[in-house]
């Protein structure tokens, strides 16, 4: 085992630059993940990682090796890729085994590791079967098992768990969580989905267009998102945007929201007059009483049972902030959603009074998208 | 109800008639095989034989060296399919897996040699293979058949490979393996039916190639393949249809028995990357 340390890293495809210098020090035995929408470089950067690919410029160690220039090979990695990627000739045993015969490792100790890792990952009965007559949940277990016969320096995982249908997922999730825990293998793994990154994550690393938003653990990074981009990205419904202008009121800088002045208490007076972003959890919303209370008729309500999801227009004055969540534009721009827990049933078209703390607005520069600190 | 019956109906007609017309002319060299000479100079045909002539098959074996034929035909085809594979997989595989600069024109330019007619090209060959000493010998035809064989193989194997998913190699990679070793302990074992297939194709090309093995080997009696040799037979004044009908059946066994061993093989290696 070993941590792994990425240093500037640039890679270009021809005019398009992917990853735009990607930094990252993975220590010993973390479970960092790398999310972000499709299409943001974190395939390539795993294979940078792994030596499939060839960084335009940068440095990758691991361990104290610079293996910048060395074969996939001989870096003593392992991958676990999205279509599984098992030898389609080979049975499960061989399959788990060829990294070690590569290595010219003893049949009989090639055996050994991969009854244990078949064992670990309740493959055993597999062994002798063709990965084409696996399901798409065993071929997964038998991916991670030719990954973990290797007892490798470093497990890199590409969206692994993506091929899976839901339910099996969030099984796997668990599993692939346990297995770390229990080997204590650095894991640099992949995925588009934010929740797979909360739960899995020792840390998270947040990418967008080859350049990172952010790095940070799970809580940190939903709590204190770096710039609108990450705000939005974390959590599920995404964050609700509006677009406001700081003034100064009586007791201090105020912002323009639902009809009403609402101040808060940030030093942003030096923003008087200019326009800002406001963040507000679909979460922070309450019913009835609460600092900032105002009246709407949502404009549909979703029941989920313990939960509900209320939609609501946003005042034309406030309209205008578009989130971009998952990869896909979220044109969020003129509802925002109100996730209201635990309450009886609320007619649909009536006026409701909603309410929300102020302390927990999220403020971003309307420029550069980047947190208003405060 | 009614318009699904006439569908099948449109169908199987369809297929009847299809098979008529394919299977017609094998059928009348079979029947030509086996009539008397003079049985088949009489209108209307007979479109079966009173007695058919089983023994003519013997005949033409006993008067022509028509097993040195199909022996030089099957060591030229395996030649030239072995030589034009062994390009082909690697011209192949980079063609599908390689973006260098150019590539996809190469690849293009490589089809402009299988438009070009074999006769066009057998003039400039034939003076290459005067000059190193080829003329006459089977090397010549297995050379020039390669020329003609390579860009459909490359092609038939690139669009194989294509649908083999890089991650295989790539894991192979990660696992250990060279690109080649990759190629060799993976993607080929993976491939072996687009393997099967392919060859197979080069191996019916070259078996029905005649235009080199006229030009290089007239004179090289010894080495006359199958095709060759059976056009020797047609006369200047006479010809005996039913003995030419026989040896060209006898020509074409060979083939026939290929698919049936390789069917399997085939139809998973031309319908590769449907299912997934
Ligand atoms: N071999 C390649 N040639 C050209 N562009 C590529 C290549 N591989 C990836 N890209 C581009 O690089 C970007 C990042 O791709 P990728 O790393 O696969 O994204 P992700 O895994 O985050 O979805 C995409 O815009 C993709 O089209
Ligand atoms: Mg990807």
């Amino acid at each position: 085992m070993a941590g792994i340390r990425i240093e500037n890293v640039r890679k270009s495809f021809g005019v398009l630059e992917v990853l735009k210098g990607f930094s990252l020090d993975v220590a010993d035995g973390e479970f960092v993940v790398l999310v972000g929408p499709s299409g943001c470089g974190k395939s390539t950067m795993l294979k940078i990682l792994a030596g499939l690919d060839d960084a335009t410029s940068g440095q990758i160690l691991i361990g104290d090796r610079e293996v910048t220039d060395v074969a996939p090979g001989d870096r003593d990695v392992a991958m676990v890729f999205q279509n599984y990627a098992l030898y389609p000739h080979l049975t499960v045993a061989r399959n788990m085994g060829f990294g070690l015969k590569m290595r010219g490792m003893a049949r009989a100790e090639i055996d050994r590791r991969v009854l244990e890792a078949a064992k670990i990952l309740d493959v055993e009965h597999l062994l002798d079967r063709r990965p084409k007559q696996l399901s798409g949940g065993q071929r997964q277990r038998v991916a991670l098992g030719r990954a973990i016969v290797r007892e490798p320096q470093a497990f890199l995982m590409d969206e692994p768990l993506s091929n899976l249908d839901a339910k099996l997922r969030v099984h796997m999730r668990a599993e692939i969580g346990a297995l770390h825990k229990r080997l204590g293998v650095t894991t640099i793994y992949v995925t588009h989905d934010q929740i797979e990154a909360m739960t899995m994550a020792d840390r998270i690393v947040i990418m967008r267009d080859g350049a990172i938003q952010q790095i940070a653990d799970p809580d940190t990074m939903f709590q204190h998102p770096a710039n609108l981009f990450v705000a939005g990205f974390i959590g599920s419904p995404g964050m609700n945007f509006m677009r406001s202008t700081v003034t100064m009121g009586a007791n201090g800088p105020q912002l323009r929201l639902f009809g009403q002045d609402v101040p808060v208490d940030r030093p942003i007076a030096n923003l008087a007059g200019k326009p800002v972003i406001v963040g507000l959890r679909p979460e922070h919303f309450a019913t009835g009483a609460g600092a900032v209370r105002f009246t709407v008729t949502p404009r549909l309500i979703e029941s989920l049972g313990s939960e509900k999801y209320l939609y609501i227009d946003v005042p034309e004055e406030n309209r205008g902030a578009v989130a971009t969540r998952g990869g896909e534009d979220d044109h969020r721009g003129d509802s925002i959603i109100a996730r209201i827990m635990d309450v009886g049933a609320i007619p649909q078209s009536a006026a409701i009074t909603l309410s929300f703390d102020p302390a927990r607005l999220y403020l971003f520069d309307a420029e550069t998208h980047v947190t208003i600190a405060g | 109800m009614t318009r699904r019956r006439l569908n099948i109906v449109l169908i199987y007609a369809g297929v009847v008639l299809t098979c008529a017309i394919l299977l017609f002319p094998i059928y009348w060299l079979v029947v030509t095989a086996l009539s008397k000479p003079i049985d088949l100079r009489v209108l209307p045909p007979n479109f079966w034989p009173e007695v058919p002539q089983w023994q003519v098959f013997g005949k033409v074996l006993g008067d022509r060296p028509l097993l040195l034929w199909l022996g030089n035909s099957t060591l030229a085809a395996a030649g030239a399919v072995t030589l034009s594979m062994s390009v082909s997989i690697f011209a192949g595989y980079s063609l599908s897996r390689f973006r260098v600069r150019g590539g996809q024109s190469l690849g293009l330019f490589i089809l402009t040699a299988k438009m070009l007619p074999a006769t066009l090209l057998v003039i400039p060959l034939f003076g290459i293979f005067r000059s190193v000493g080829l003329v006459g010998s089977l090397w010549s035809v297995i050379l020039a058949q390669a020329t003609l064989i390579v860009p459909f193989t490359t092609w038939m194997l690139k669009g194989y490979f294509d649908t083999i998913p890089r991650e295989l190699e790539q894991a192979a990679m990660v696992d250990g393996c060279s690109p080649l070793g990759a190629l060799f302990r993976v993607i080929l074992p993976v491939a072996t039916p687009g393997l099967a297939a392919t060859c197979l194709y080069g191996f019916v090309l070259s078996w029905s190639e005649y235009a080199y093995a006229r030009t290089f080997l007239t004179s090289a009696q010894g080495n006359w393949t199958a095709n060759l040799g059976l056009t020797t037979m047609k006369g200047e004044y006479v010809s005996d249809w039913n003995e030419i009908s026989a040896a060209a059946i006898m020509v074409a066994i060979p083939v026939l028995l290929i698919y049936l061993f390789l069917e399997r093989y085939l139809v998973s290696g031309l319908t590769a990357g449907a299912e997934k």
